[in-house]
């Protein structure tokens, strides 16, 4: 683009002050929309002033350090941007971290648990590890708080999680009469001795 | 005491659904074959196919007592609207014998559990004097509790149960 350099010569020649007009004469005519009489057919919608009920966003987008905003702390020239998280701390150690992993991946701990479930809810009582015993039990107590409510809604979470539909659809037609006045703990864990293979410690779980 | 929370009895469920709180005054000894038979032991089928050996405590011989084995968890602990089925019924023991010297009533049936684990329950009750205890009609639907009271045999003395479950595994999924 070219820029004309030593064509804006100043008009005065004693005072040295440089105007635009020369400046404006140099450069090719453009039309400002603002002062032309023929406007262009645009359609004006109504701006209303901005509410004051909803402050206006500033958005996300960095804030320039080349804007001199006036906040002193601004000592980085990285790249700004806000840093949105949970507010999670990393720990090296476990330290308050209480969901069991089991050995196994994210999908096949909630498959070997809804297994589980469903075995539990179909047999009564299974003999299992007290690692995976004591695991199950949020999943059986989920389980039983959703036929408690009966709805269909909760009938199709539930029939999402079990593997077997008779199991649901039996569960959610004793649960009412079996489990009515019971708030919470519908489960009963009895350790027993360790399995021979390898010495692991088992336990029952039953439904109370 | 403590004792009541970690009695096998009442951890098991036992307490509660067949029995009351009692206090164990007999000693009971139940063995099947070699293995005696402690609280939540875990039996098969195929070792409990004849009837155990059973010996009682107690000191004078005048004193009668019975024997009751129940299943309550029939047909399946899920579902057990057949609670309690009458595996065996021995009446009339006397104090520190065992079962051969009883009349057996209700003749020992081996447990044959399809679905679940069930426990299995053996129960000592103090007779007031001798025959008093009647067979009842069938062995499903029998109430350990109203048995009781029906012959005056009051809280029971002694008891332990024992887990079982079906030899081949769960059965595989049954549609």
């Amino acid at each position: 683009m070219a820029i004309p350099m030593a064509m804006a010569t100043p008009t005065d020649s004693v005072t040295r002050v440089w105007s635009m007009s020369s400046l404006r004469s140099a450069l090719p005519s453009c039309r400002l929309p603002s002062s032309t009489s023929r406007r262009p057919l645009t359609l004006r919608l109504p701006v209303s002033a901005p509410s004051p009920l909803l402050p206006s966003f500033s958005g996300l987008s960095p804030v320039n350090p080349l804007i001199s905003t006036g906040l002193p702390d601004w000592k980085s020239f990285e790249s700004g941007f806000k840093i949105i998280d949970g507010g999670g701390r990393v720990y090296a150690m476990r330290h308050g971290r209480r969901v069991p992993k089991l050995n196994r991946p994210p999908d096949q701990r909630k498959a070997l648990l809804r297994g589980l479930t469903t075995q539990l809810l179909k047999h009564g009582r299974i003999k299992t590890t007290r690692a995976r015993a004591s695991a199950m039990r949020k999943f059986v107590d989920k389980m039983i708080t959703l036929a408690k409510d009966g709805s269909l809604h909760k009938r199709r979470q539930a029939l999402g999680y079990i593997y077997e539909k008779q199991i649901v659809h039996a569960l959610f037609a004793e649960v009412p009469d079996r489990y009515g006045e019971r708030n919470g703990g519908y489960t009963r864990i009895i350790r027993t001795l360790p399995r021979r293979g390898d010495n692991a410690p088992m336990a029952y779980i039953e439904l109370v | 005491m403590s004792v009541n929370n970690r009695d096998p009895l009442v951890v098991g469920g036992v307490i509660g659904d067949v029995l009351e709180r009692f206090t164990r005054s007999i000693d009971l000894r139940v063995t099947y074959g070699q293995r005696e038979v402690t609280n939540g032991l875990d039996i098969r089928p195929s070792q409990i196919i004849n009837k155990p050996r059973v010996e009682i405590g107690g000191e004078d011989l005048r004193n009668f007592y019975t024997l009751v084995m129940v299943d309550p968890d029939v047909p399946s602990p899920s579902n057990p609207h057949l609670r309690e089925y009458l595996h065996w019924l021995v009446t009339d023991i006397p104090a520190t014998t065992g079962t051969n010297f009883g009349n057996e009533i209700v003749s020992y049936e081996s447990p044959r559990p399809t679905s679940g684990i069930h426990r299995l329950v053996l129960v000592l009750f103090r007779q007031l004097g001798r025959q008093t205890v009647y067979e009842p009609g069938w062995r499903p639907q029998f109430n350990t509790r109203e048995f009781a009271a029906l012959y005056n045999l009051s809280l029971p003395v002694a008891a332990v149960y024992f887990n079982c479950q079906r030899d081949n595994g769960c059965g595989g999924r049954r549609t």
